[in-house]
C-alpha cells in the first residue's frame, strides 16, 4: 500500500482526459539482450494495480515524460496480473529515454488499447505462434495466456527464431518449455557461433518440418521483421491455412492511440483501435500493410 | 418567417458581444488580397464584402494549432500530473462560410467515436457558429462536388442570406437561437438561391474518386502527381477539415507540458518508425493518403465525405496541387 500522502499526490487530477497517462514505477530492468529489455511496471495506485486488464495483443502507450510517449504492446500474459512486462528496444529518442531511467523510477502508462487477439475465436482450437526477432515481445503474452489456460486450447506450437543464441529474447524462460510434452517449442538460431546452442540451427521457416499443423483446426499469431511475414505467410498460404486463421501483429507510429490523430491509419482502419491484430484477410484487402 | 438585419445592426451585435466579453472571431482583410479567420478587436475589423474565403480556417477555434493536454513535474522518484483544463470562453464565429461550418460537423463525429475527446467537446461546446452563405466563388471552390452548396447549413448553429443591403438571418440550432433571440427567423429564406452565380458548378463525382483511389491505389499517376508536391503540408493546415495532430512533450527534465501540434500526413516524418522503416515512404503515397483518408477512409468509417469544397487546399499550395485538381482528373470517369 501506498502512503496516504503518497496516494493524494498521485490521485488523477485530470478530469475527463483521454489522453491522461497513469503512473507506474518500474520494479525491475531485466537485461535479456544488449539493448532489448524487459521492464516489469506496477502502478502507483493500487486500485489500478489490481484491476488493470488486458488482452493478449494489445499495446500500451508509455510515457517518458520529458521524452515523450510511445507504443509498446504488452508482453505480459493477462492470467499473471499486477504487474506489466514491457519488452523494449533501444531505437529511438524516447526508448533511449526510457533506458536511462533505472528501477523505482515513475513513467506514464495509458490503454490497454487495440483489439488484442481474437481469443473467443481461437480458444478451442490449435495455436501456432511464430516470431523472429522482437517479434517474440507480443506473443509472449498470447504464448504464457495459452500455457496458464492450457486445458482451453488444443495443440499448441512455438516457433521463435533469432540471430544467435545470445539474441533470442526470453531465452531462458523459453528453453525451459522445450522439454515440456504440453507444448511443441521450437527454437532456432541462424548461426551459433559459440557452439553452445542445444536447439535448431537455421531458417525460422525450417521449423515446419518438425512441427505437425492442421491448418482447419489452427490459428496461426504471426510476428516479426518484414521478412518474418514474408516467409511465414507463404508457408501458411502453402499449407492452405484459412486467411482469417492468419493473425498478424502490426505496429505504426502512433500518437494518440485512441483513434484521433491520424498517424496509423492503414486503408480504411486505424491500427491503434481495429488493430494492431490484422488477420491475412485484412492484409489482402487493406493497402499499404505489410 | 425570416428575420433581417441590416448591416449597421450586424455590426452593432458584434461590438455588443465583444463588450460582454465573448470572443468573436471572423473575417479580416490582413493585407490586400489575404484575408483570415482571426479573433476581431472590433466590430469594424469584420470584413463583409470582396473575399471569396480566408486562407485559414475556424477549425482553430475547436482544434488549436497548440493544446496542452497536461502538465508534468519530475519530482524525486516521482512525476506530478498538472490540470490545465482552463475554462473556455463562448466564442462566436461570424462570417465563416458553409465549407467551414460543415467541417466541424465532420470534426464532431473523429473526436467522438470511440473514445471521446473532452478538449474538442469542450471547445465546440463553447462555439457558435453564425455562417455566411456565399455569394460568390472563385474557381476553386467545388463544394457542390461533394455533396455541399454556397447555402448548406451542416455544422452552422445559424446562417445569414446577405439580401438587399442587408442580412436574412435564420437560426438552425438551439444554440443559434439562444445567441441571436428575436432576431433571428425560423424558415428558410423564400428568395434563398440555390443554384444561381454563387453556385459553383459541379467538378467531379466524389464516388468516382473514391472508387479510383481503392482500385487504382498502386497505380503511377500518384507519383506522378505528387512530383512537384514541396511536401509543405499547406494543404493540412488550411483545410477546414484535416485534423491529424502529433503529441509531444515541450519542456525539460523538470516541468513542462504534454501538448498536441498539429500534423500533417504530407510530412516523411508523420509515418517514420524509430527504426528508420517508413510504411508510406514516399511523396506520391502521402498525397494518396490525403485523396484517400478524405474519400475512402472517412466515408467508411462516417457515411461522408471529409472534404467541404473550400478549395483552400490548391488556394494555398505553392505548387498547385490539391483535391480538386486530382478529384478533377480521377473523378470524372
Amino acid at each position: 500500500m501506498l502512503l496516504a500522502d503518497e496516494v493524494s499526490s498521485h490521485h488523477p487530477v485530470l478530469s475527463d482526459n483521454p489522453y491522461q497517462p497513469h503512473m507506474a514505477r518500474i520494479v525491475r530492468i531485466y537485461k535479456m539482450v544488449e539493448n532489448n529489455h524487459l521492464f516489469t511496471l506496477r502502478f502507483l495506485e493500487d486500485h489500478l494495480a489490481h484491476s488493470f486488464r488486458h488482452q493478449p495483443g494489445q499495446f500500451i502507450m508509455l510515457s517518458i515524460p520529458g521524452a515523450g510517449e510511445m507504443p509498446i504492446s504488452i508482453s505480459s500474459s493477462p492470467s499473471r496480473p499486477e504487474v506489466l512486462e514491457l519488452c523494449v528496444r533501444r531505437v529511438g529518442r524516447v526508448t533511449n529515454a526510457l533506458y536511462r531511467l533505472r528501477t523505482n523510477d515513475v513513467v506514464g502508462v495509458r490503454g490497454p488499447y487495440g483489439n488484442g487477439y481474437p481469443m473467443q475465436e481461437i480458444i478451442g482450437n490449435d495455436l501456432l505462434l511464430a516470431a523472429g526477432g522482437l517479434g517474440m515481445a507480443p506473443l509472449r503474452s498470447l504464448l504464457w495466456y495459452a500455457l496458464d489456460h492450457r486445458d482451453k486450447f488444443n495443440n499448441i506450437t512455438l516457433m521463435y527464431g533469432a540471430k544467435r543464441p545470445e539474441d533470442m529474447l526470453f531465452r531462458e524462460e523459453l528453453t525451459a518449455l522445450v522439454d515440456r510434452t504440453d507444448i511443441n517449442c521450437l527454437l532456432t538460431v541462424d548461426a551459433d557461433p559459440s557452439a553452445t546452442w542445444k536447439n535448431h540451427i537455421g531458417r525460422l521457416p525450417s521449423l515446419f518440418d518438425h512441427a505437425k499443423i492442421d491448418p482447419m483446426r489452427t490459428y496461426a499469431a504471426v510476428c516479426g521483421p518484414p521478412v518474418v511475414y514474408k516467409f511465414i505467410l507463404q508457408r501458411l498460404l502453402e499449407l492452405s491455412f484459412p486467411k482469417n486463421h492468419i493473425l498478424m501483429s502490426l505496429e505504426r507510429r502512433m500518437k494518440c492511440g485512441i483513434g484521433k490523430c491520424g498517424h496509423c491509419g492503414i486503408g480504411y482502419k486505424y491500427t491503434c483501435l481495429q488493430g494492431p491484430i490484422f488477420t491475412y484477410w485484412d492484409a489482402i484487402n487493406l493497402p499499404e500493410m505489410i | 418567417m425570416s428575420a433581417r438585419i441590416s448591416r449597421e445592426d450586424l455590426r452593432k451585435l458584434v461590438a455588443e458581444w465583444l463588450a460582454a466579453g465573448k470572443k468573436v472571431f471572423g473575417p479580416v482583410r490582413v493585407k490586400a488580397g489575404l484575408e483570415l479567420y482571426a479573433p476581431l478587436d472590433s466590430a469594424e475589423a469584420l470584413l463583409l464584402d470582396g473575399w471569396i474565403r480566408p486562407a485559414n480556417s475556424i477549425k482553430e477555434l475547436v482544434f488549436p494549432r497548440h493544446e496542452a493536454l497536461y502538465g508534468y513535474r519530475i519530482l524525486k522518484n516521482r512525476v506530478e500530473l498538472v490540470d490545465l483544463a482552463a475554462e473556455i470562453p463562448e466564442q462566436i464565429a461570424i462570417g465563416a462560410h458553409p465549407c467551414d461550418a460543415a467541417a466541424l460537423a465532420a470534426l464532431d463525429k473523429v473526436f467522438n467515436w470511440d473514445y471521446r475527446d473532452e478538449f474538442y467537446n469542450r471547445r465546440r461546446a463553447a462555439t457558435t457558429v453564425i455562417t455566411m452563405a456565399c455569394a460568390a466563388h472563385d474557381d476553386q471552390c467545388f463544394c457542390t462536388s461533394v455533396g455541399l452548396g454556397p447555402e448548406a447549413e451542416r455544422g452552422s448553429d445559424a446562417l445569414l442570406h446577405e439580401r438587399d443591403g442587408g442580412y436574412e438571418v435564420r437560426a438552425i440550432s438551439e444554440k443559434g437561437r439562444i445567441l441571436l433571440g428575436g432576431l433571428a427567423g425560423e424558415t428558410a429564406c423564400p428568395t434563398a438561391q440555390t443554384s444561381g452565380a454563387n453556385t459553383p458548378p459541379r467538378r467531379f463525382d466524389s464516388a468516382q474518386v473514391a472508387a479510383f483511389a481503392k482500385e487504382h491505389f498502386e497505380d503511377p499517376y500518384w507519383a506522378e502527381r505528387a512530383l512537384a508536391c514541396l511536401g509543405c503540408g499547406a494543404c493540412t493546415f488550411t483545410c477546414p477539415a484535416c485534423h491529424c495532430f502529433d503529441m509531444v512533450d515541450e519542456g525539460n527534465g523538470r516541468e513542462g507540458v504534454r501538448a498536441r501540434n498539429w500534423d500533417a500526413c504530407q510530412f516523411p516524418m508523420f509515418t517514420l518508425h524509430a527504426s528508420g522503416h517508413n510504411p508510406r515512404a514516399n511523396q506520391g503515397a502521402r498525397q494518396r493518403q490525403r485523396i484517400y483518408h478524405k474519400f475512402v477512409m472517412y466515408p467508411d468509417k462516417f457515411g461522408e465525405v471529409l472534404c467541404t469544397g473550400c478549395g483552400n487546399c490548391s488556394r494555398n499550395c505553392p505548387v498547385g496541387l490539391g483535391v480538386l485538381p486530382a478529384a478533377t482528373e480521377i473523378g470524372n470517369g
